[in-house]
């Protein structure tokens, strides 16, 4: 199954090689949880703060039971502070 | 409004968004800008110079050489200043009928809800999570931002709209505070930032802000994307739940 991954800001360490500096085209197996997607990049819970899939937020809880689908994009980003 | 504010903010009233009556509630509020730093110099000076009726500056911090990469309200000569001060100059340089009021120290309990409860509008411009969460459970509209390295994220919390709060996506603070200092930041990412705080805050003002209920706005300058979030209110939230 084909998906794209976007790893936003300091989370960008984390994508595989490629060419564009935040999104990759990747497969994954049918019905792949979004957690066990997240933790399969080795992000942490606390730095992938805000999950979305096709631009819609998923809050924690619900990534637990979120599977993924034929052409989801998923997007990731840390928490910011600072000012 | 006089001939002299009707020239002045011609280009607003030509807008059908904001028009004489909008403008009139822009210069009828007041607004309190926590941090006057990257966030709160770009946002203290779009408002002043859109006519906002009072500003009201605090920070505890003095202007130091390396702020001024990014802090554009606070001029070389000020350095060793207090950040309010220096703030203050700049907006009334700027627009000499904003009045603006000045705290010089750490705003905090019940000093900081009545200063929140006396203004229209609350600017979060700081840079930690424990003054964030403390102007958050104080319940007035508020637009909260922050940026750091290369990226930032704009929220607005809109009580009368029963909207989601900081403390809807922020519950607790998370791991060790990150720091511009230790970080790094690009200067015009805190103003990217601190203008749309600026942005939101008039909208809201002018009766404008449906359209930003409930909505998170992500800036990765690296990666040059936005990114939109709608979000929703957490029942769970430390802070809004009950309301």
């Amino acid at each position: 199954m084909n998906i794209s991954i976007e790893f936003y800001a300091s989370l960008m360490k984390y994508l595989p090689p490629g060419q564009s500096r935040f999104r990759r085209d990747i497969k994954i197996e049918d019905g792949l949880l979004l957690n066990r997607l997240i933790e399969s990049y080795h992000i942490s819970p606390a730095e992938a703060h805000i999950v979305l899939v096709n631009g819609n937020y998923v809050n924690a809880e619900q990534r637990e039971s979120r599977e993924l689908a034929e052409g989801d994009v998923v997007s990731i980003w840390p928490p910011v502070a600072g000012g | 409004m006089n001939p002299e504010q009707k020239e002045r903010f011609a280009r607003h009233i030509r807008l059908p968004q904001i028009g004489e009556k909008g403008q009139q509630a822009i210069l009828d509020a007041s607004a309190l800008i926590v941090g006057v730093g990257g966030l709160g110099s770009p946002a203290a000076m779009y408002l002043a110079a859109a006519g906002i009726g009072k500003l009201v500056l605090s920070d505890y911090d003095i202007v130091e050489t390396s702020n001024l990469q990014r802090q554009i309200i606070h001029r070389e000569a000020a350095v060793g200043e207090h950040k309010v001060e220096s703030g203050r100059q700049t907006v009334r340089a700027l627009n000499p009928r904003c009045e603006v009021d000045v705290i010089s120290y750490q705003l905090e309990g019940d000093e900081l809800k009545r200063v929140v409860s006396s203004v229209d509008i609350v600017l979060d411009c700081c840079d930690n999570y424990p003054t964030r969460f403390d102007v958050n459970r104080a319940c007035v509209a508020t637009v909260t931002g922050a940026a750091i390295r290369l990226e930032g994220q704009i929220m607005n919390y809109q009580p009368a709209a029963n909207s989601a709060c900081y403390q809807c996506l922020y519950t607790h603070a998370y791991g060790a505070e990150e720091s511009c200092e230790l970080e790094g930041v690009l200067g015009p990412v805190v103003g990217v930032i601190g203008t749309m705080q600026a942005l939101q805050a008039l909208l809201i003002l002018a009766g404008q802000g449906e359209a930003m209920v409930n909505r998170l706005l992500l800036f990765d300058a690296y990666a040059m994307e936005w990114q939109a979030v709608t979000l929703s209110k957490n029942p769970g939230c430390p802070a809004c739940a009950k309301t």
